[in-house]
């Protein structure tokens, strides 16, 4: 085992050791030409978590596309990109879509909310702080698309039942298959009594 | 077992407000100035031999930056074959998503574009898909040496292990069981898919890297590119799962910073969600053939199995199978020989030697049982292992609690049919179960614990969290062991520069192994304070430890467990569904009953998706698979997860922090098993080949 | 995504025409999501998305003469909700609902999923079939677990739409519009066999779009149902599907329509369990009877076996259940 200096974490730094084995040769590639080819563009204005943008998007950026890489909202995640997932699940006009199969042009004069617009004046949404309570996330990636699913359902029916809960999130896999806390958190952001959230028992 | 402060509490994750507000950062949210994207162009063909590759079309698409292919780049991938058989860019190609070229762009449509303005042409070779084709004498030969993997001797010869005589035991029985069982490869299917960024500065190298563990990534990075360790940092501060895909380091962590070198600019590559299924890994399949020997009273007195398993084209894991451990016999006889074919590579996928190998070892010993007239828990109480390999005392063990006390809670008496398939139907229930266990050894790993002059402390754990709550974990344990509460602990994680070695989250190693090298840190800066008192303004204390983990003295440390599943069968429809289950666990103390509990309900889902749906379907006469991705695999939704109860056994174990034994693997252990006997119970025969899908259940009743 | 541009027409004229003029390198799009997906994939690389999401007016159900008229780019999720279809056409409902997930119900449009492509993966994954243009079907001697049970040939894919059997069941009416006119065919006339052309699943030009779907009025005493079978409990393609509509008068069954998914190229209406049910009580051995000539002239492939027990009890129990 390699013993650790300690000055290294103290400081941060990496110390400089012996002599630096050379990359492999890697042949110089030929420059290629500066300019792209036209790709078809639109104007769109969009709003997102209330705030009124105006981009030029690529008509083939997803919405989620846009989302993440354009407008520095990287909450949503993309697990599939194919809408077999539900983990880039957002809220349009209110409806829960997959992001990932709506084109951002599609979504001019449209309103959107992501997770990071579910928190309001640094308040939690009731949702975030049962999913905290009961431990919903494992890993995480998936629960953008939960909360904002769920966030639709309850908008909707505000005291589902636990197989209310469990059909209205079907569309939004969790690998690390954390659905009974996820089914949990609902229920109890929802005001409904602690139940043991999910299953198919009889 | 006294009740402690801190750990055995139920727990918030540390994280868990950065996860709730999108604010986490996984590596695809990493977004550097200038960075470029990346994306890998793959063979089409399962076999084949690379005659010419033609990159001008490619080059002359403007914005891209750079490519590399095996003509350019010839890095071996160390962590990609056990063998040192795999390169990045293989010629052959060995498997019909074999990296063939990447290419780094100024977006990611533009290096998609660019793969297909690629023009290769391959010698197309003859293929293989089936294991037993595979080992055929003229069969073409995958690798060097044929077709049957070298195995830990390097030696082409199966892997073996063996205790007694089972030919004396065989003739020593009453009655004498033979069965075949096979198991589908299957993937991991985490929802985060593969991306790395690379980035260079001088001669240092940045890799935001999507991985179970930043030490071993950062070594098996600088070894591969034969750069020095020192020069290459690895951060992960957020993953989004991986279940055993993202050990070591990845090829497109290689990629990604040799593009990055070439092109004199950041580089973000992306693996697509089929890439993820097809082209880095899952568990490997198997056929598995037993003979069992047993008494009249039901006593064993012998286990012979032989097995094939399925390695893919490369040998990235162990392609073993462990489940025979779990009973004791005098007389036992296991070989397992892994076969290359030209289909996807099998590695890790949670307790990767396992689920598989208990579902054949438990599906024949529940056929015993009837056929003895047993209980199949009776049965499994007589028979179950007490001294690991019947030889070295167990440091503890509560399997027998976890199947007493598991069935209490499943209610097993009430759920067993004592008459498999007698139910009125069409709509059959059954009850099953098995069990199982993981090894939980002493390993070394290394902590920082850091006292500022505010009084606040810091455990710096090279630790990525993939989905365990790892980091809440380390945080308890330091708690505890500084006698304060958790929120006075900072956990620093997920970066080499400030994070020391990390055994990795693999083999549910770490709150083992890095939780006692927190403990041991804790002492040392303890210690520390007495001596020097504590640092006051700008001084700062710190303390490091790596374990030197005590010989067990003949002792072996094992997570022990025992699963319990309903189902409900439509023997008209051959529609199959979880009703109850119930997990138990012995695994020690538990440290966070919140996330453990998490960490049990996931596991059985992710077996049950593994009995009833998930495989890797491939068409045989073009060696093409047909069903990769989220939709193809069937993965488990809310719908089909079932509620799932857990039961905690908490024995006395004198090692470990606080007595922790391992959990993250072993909850899916005995999950298949469980389900599969559940059917059998429900409707009285037996499909011995996973996954149960309805065809081969209306293919049981026909 | 090979680039293309998105164009928003305001009115099917002009949408239409765009088709014409693009050929088939337009594509349109209703919800959306099955569109991208196929072009994420390359199984289709359009320069041109028509997208109809901008055409108002197309979304709605209304009564005119005693049809019930549904605009063709309806959500399924607005169609499984609407009050009139539940209560007189319960069988459409249940089909809307029952495709793939919440989110995917609240984007793709009934028109969309009438028209859908079909899942088999050999199709899916490029393979050069008759799907992708080429003369030949993969599943014939692979692996055709999913595959058609009747009317196969050359092509064997099944239809993937929930809602065409349950249109079909309902005697639907669709109204097709082109460039230069439009026409108005019997449900059971827009899906076509492989044997006709096995390229096709309808009778759409590449200029043409589904506009608007008409359901006869309702009759009195009419009850319908639709029953999916799913190897996941929701989000994937009918295993086996039916969809069962009877006209009733007591409990006698009048006349019925029953209509399989998942088994055959096309919404497989059975006419000989239709002859069956007319005029009769609808006890559980009718149903077992029933369920029996369902399959009677099923042709299963090598690994299809399956289908045939799973649809003679899909066809049975729903027959139960609905005409209990």
């Amino acid at each position: 085992m390699k013993k650790i200096s300690r000055r290294r974490f103290v400081e941060g730094t990496s110390v400089g050791i012996v002599a630096v084995a050379a990359i492999p040769e890697i042949k110089a590639q030929e420059k290629p030409a500066s300019t792209l080819p036209r790709v078809p563009r639109t104007a769109i204005r969009i709003n997102v978590n209330g705030v009124d943008h105006r981009v030029d998007v690529e008509d083939r950026w997803t919405l989620v596309e846009l989302l993440r890489d354009h407008l520095e909202l990287t909450g949503t995640k993309i697990g599939c990109d194919r809408g077999e997932c539900g983990a880039c699940t957002v809220l349009v006009d209110g409806t829960p879509l997959y992001s990932c199969s709506q084109l951002a042009v599609w979504m001019n004069g449209r309103s959107i909310q992501t997770v990071e617009g579910l928190a309001k004046n640094g308040k939690l949404d009731p949702l975030q702080e049962a999913f905290i309570e009961h431990d919903a996330p494992q890993c995480g990636y998936c629960t953008s698309g939960q909360l904002m699913i769920a966030k639709a359902l309850l908008m909707k029916n505000a005291r589902p039942t636990r197989d209310e809960v469990r059909t209205a999130m079907t569309g939004n896999l969790c690998r690390c298959s954390n659905y009974n806390h996820y089914v949990e958190a609902v229920m109890a952001a929802s005001g409904s009594t602690p139940s043991t959230g999910g299953g198919n028992a009889a | 077992m006294t009740p402690l402060k801190t750990v055995g509490h139920a727990t918030h994750r540390i994280d868990a407000l950065q996860r709730v507000t999108g604010g986490a950062k996984y590596t695809s949210d990493v977004h550097l100035p200038g960075m470029l994207y990346a994306r890998v162009l793959r063979s089409p063909h399962p076999h084949a031999r690379i005659r010419k590759i033609d990159l001008s079309k490619a080059m002359a698409l403007p914005g891209v930056k750079a490519i590399l292919t095996h003509e350019n780049c010839d890095t071996t991938w160390s962590s990609g074959d056990q063998l040192g058989q795999r390169r990045l860019f293989n010629n052959p190609v060995r498997f019909a998503g074999d990296p063939v070229a990447a290419i780094a762009a100024v977006d990611r449509h533009v290096a998609e574009d660019a793969t297909h303005l690629i023009e290769v042409d391959y010698e197309v070779l003859p293929f293989l898909t089936d294991l037993e084709e595979a080992l055929k004498p003229g069969a073409v030969a995958i690798h060097e040496g044929g077709n049957l993997s070298l195995n830990n001797q390097r030696q082409p010869a199966p892997q073996t292990y063996k205790r007694g005589n089972v030919a004396d035991g065989l003739k020593a029985a009453d009655r004498v069981f033979e069965d075949n069982f096979t198991s589908a490869h299957h993937n991991n299917a985490q929802l985060e898919m593969r991306v790395s960024v690379a980035e260079w500065s001088g001669d240092k190298l940045t890799v935001h890297a999507a991985t179970q563990g930043i030490a071993n990534c950062r070594t098996d990075i600088a070894r591969d590119l034969k750069i020095s360790e020192d020069n290459v940092r690895v951060i992960s501060e957020y993953m989004g799962g991986g279940f055993g895909n993202k050990n070591q380091c990845q090829d497109s962590d290689l990629m990604a910073a040799m593009l990055a070198k070439q092109a004199g600019a950041p580089v973000k590559l992306e693996f697509t969600r089929k890439e993820d299924f097809v082209a880095v890994h899952g568990r490997w399949s198997s056929r598995q053939s037993y003979k069992v020997g047993v008494k009249n009273d039901g006593t064993l007195t012998a286990i012979q199995m032989t097995a094939l398993t399925g390695a893919g084209a490369y040998r990235k894991g162990s392609c073993d199978l462990s489940g025979t451990e779990i009973y004791q016999v005098p007389n036992l006889e296991t070989s397992v020989s892994p076969v290359y074919t030209n289909t996807a590579v099998a590695a890790n996928y949670r307790a990767p030697a396992y689920p598989q190998s208990v579902f054949g070892i438990e599906s024949l010993m529940d056929d015993v049982a009837y056929a003895l007239k047993m209980d199949p828990m009776e049965f499994r109480l007589k028979n179950m292992t007490r001294k690991f390999r019947d030889q070295t005392p167990y440091t503890s063990i509560g399997l027998e609690d976890c199947i007493r006390k598991g069935a209490e809670k499943f209610e097993w008496k009430k759920r067993w049919n004592p008459v498999p398939g007698s139910g009125a139907g069409p709509v059959k229930r059954g009850a099953g179960m098995a069990m199982g266990m993981f090894g939980s050894g002493l390993g070394r790993s290394s902590a920082v614990v850091r006292l500022d002059g505010q009084g606040q402390y810091y455990v710096h754990v090279g630790v990525t969290d993939v989905g365990t709550a790892a980091k809440t974990t380390m945080g308890l344990i330091a708690a505890e062991e500084l006698g304060i509460p958790l929120e006075k602990v900072k956990v620093v994680w997920g970066d080499t520069d400030t994070c020391p070695y990390s055994v990795g989250e693999s083999g549910s190693r770490t709150t083992v192994q890095t939780g006692m090298a927190v403990i041991e840190a804790v002492r040392d800066l303890k210690k520390q304070i007495a001596e020097k008192g504590a640092p006051k303004g700008n001084e700062i204390l710190t303390a490091m430890a790596t374990t030197n983990p005590p010989q067990l003295q003949g002792q072996s440390r094992n997570s022990f467990a025992a699963h319990f599943a309903e189902v409900e069968v439509n023997v008209e429809t051959g529609h199959a569904i979880v009703t109850r289950f119930v997990s138990a666990h012995d695994s020690g103390r538990v440290v966070n009953p919140l996330t453990a509990q998490s960490q049990v309900q996931g596991g059985a889902s992710q077996g049950i998706g593994m009995a009833l749906h998930e495989e890797l379907l491939y068409d045989k006469r073009s060696g093409l698979p047909l069903n990769a991705g989220y939709y193809g695999a069937r993965i488990m939704t809310h719908l089909d997860a079932p509620l799932v109860d857990v039961v905690w056994v908490e024995t006395d174990e004198p090692y470990g922090p606080f007595g922790a034994k391992t959990l993250g693997e072993p909850t899916i252990i005995p999950t298949v098993a469980a389900v599969a006997n559940a059917i059998y119970n429900a409707i009285g025969r037996r499909v011995k080949s996973l996954p149960i899908t309805r065809d081969k259940i209306l293919g049981v009743l026909a | 995504m090979k680039a293309f541009s998105n164009v928003n027409p305001k009115d099917l004229k002009e949408a239409t025409g765009v088709l014409r003029q693009k050929g088939r390198s337009a594509t349109i799009v209703g919800g959306g999501s099955d569109a991208l997906g196929m072009v994420k994939e390359r199984l289709i690389t359009p320069d041109v998305l028509v997208s109809l999401k901008s055409i108002r007016g197309l979304d709605q159900v209304k009564e005119q003469k005693g049809e019930v008229v549904i605009g063709g780019l309806i959500t399924l999720d607005a169609l499984s909700r609407d009050p009139l279809i539940r209560k007189n056409y319960n069988v459409l409902a249940e089909a809307a609902a029952h495709v793939g997930t919440p989110q995917i119900r609240n984007a793709g449009t009934l028109a969309g999923n009438v028209c859908q492509r079909p899942w088999c993966w050999y199709y899916r994954n490029g393979f050069p079939c008759y799907k992708n243009g080429g003369n030949t079907c993969f599943s014939i001697t692979g692996e055709n677990e999913f595959h058609a049970i009747f009317g196969g040939g050359p092509s064997f894919i099944v239809h993937p739409s929930d809602t065409a059997p349950a249109l079909v069941a309902l005697d639907a009416k669709f109204r097709i519009v082109g460039p230069s006119g439009e026409r108005t065919i019997a449900a059971a006339d827009f899906f076509k066999l492989p044997s006709d052309n096995p390229a096709r699943e309808n009778v759409l030009a590449n200029d043409e779009v589904l506009a608007e779907i008409h359901l006869p009025a309702a009759k009195a005493g009419a009850r319908s149902a639709y029953h999916k079978e799913m190897d996941r409990e929701a989000w994937t393609h009918a295993v086996v599907s039916v969809a069962v509509v009877m006209e009733m008068d007591g409990q006698v069954c009048k006349t019925a329509r029953v209509v399989l998914g998942g088994v055959a190229p096309i919404p497989w209406r059975v006419p000989k369990v239709e002859a069956m049910l007319a005029g009769k009580r609808i006890t559980p051995e009718l149903a077992a009877q029933a369920g029996a000539a369902a399959v009677e002239g099923a042709r299963p492939l090598a690994k299809n076996q399956y289908k045939v027990p799973l649809t003679q009890a899909v066809v049975k129990q729903t027959l139960v259940k609905l005409g209990g």
